[in-house]
């Protein structure tokens, strides 16, 4: 399994706010211990997709200051069962985009249920400390995708 | 807008904030006494000064943050804290 939690962009306001969607496949070797008979995507996978919803929200705004990384998880609450092979939408508003920092208030949305809920906050890293060519291919198709 | 209507209050709240202890949290308490308070703990700070408090911080603000008095003056300083002493002082 890849570390990318995100499908699609399907909204996108450059640092102002984000719809994305994820779906987490039964077939994913995880589900085998999260849990035997009562498979459900982790929550710190919902946290996952909230943060890098968030991330490529600022991130798409190409600032000089770098890609948003998540620093601190504030309030995450998971208020109902997410299973597999269910779209997750992911929600994410900028409250604050700083220099420095950002913040974003974010939801997973199912089946119109919000499922969990958590305020991230976010510092940046300088490009050249990543991967020469480095590029968010999920974003990239979003801003690439014909209009 | 976040007021704090006494410094005991402010202190809880810079407790916090840097997830200590309120009583490792005193006026005269320096920077270096804080566990919390190293690079992430300013990021949430000021994340915070500026959600909370429409307060942001500027570079010049961030170097003069030696000791946690420096930030009360700054919730002094922009309306957010009125009162200058503790109770018990």
């Amino acid at each position: 399994m890849r570390f990318i939690f995100i499908d699609e962009i399907l909204d996108l306001q450059p640092g102002k706010s984000i719809l994305a969607a994820k779906t987490i496949g039964s077939g994913e070797e995880l589900f085998r211990d999260h849990f035997p008979g009562f498979e459900v995507v982790p929550g710190v996978l919902l946290t996952e997709m909230m943060a890098q919803a968030a991330g490529k929200c600022l991130d798409a705004e190409r600032k000089p200051r770098g890609k948003a990384m998540l620093a601190r998880i504030n309030s995450a609450s998971f208020r109902a069962w997410v299973t597999p092979d269910q779209r997750a939408l992911i929600c994410a508003k900028i409250v604050s985009n700083q220099p420095t920092y950002a913040t974003a208030r974010c939801h997973v949305e199912v089946e119109a249920l919000k499922v969990c809920t958590a305020d991230l906050l976010f510092a940046f890293l300088p490009m050249a400390r990543l991967a020469p060519g480095y590029v968010d291919e999920v974003l990239e198709a979003y801003l690439k995708r014909p209009k | 807008m976040r007021r704090f209507n006494t410094t005991e209050d402010a202190l809880k709240w810079l407790a916090d904030v840097f997830q200590e202890s309120p009583e490792n949290i005193r006026p005269e308490t320096p920077r270096e006494r804080v566990e919390g308070w190293d690079s992430l703990g300013m990021l949430d700070l000021m994340a915070r000064l500026d959600e909370e408090c429409n307060i942001i911080l500027s570079e010049e603000h961030l170097s003069e943050l030696k000791k946690i008095d420096d930030i009360l003056n700054i919730l002094r300083m922009h309306g957010c804290l009125n009162s200058t002493s503790l109770k018990s002082a």
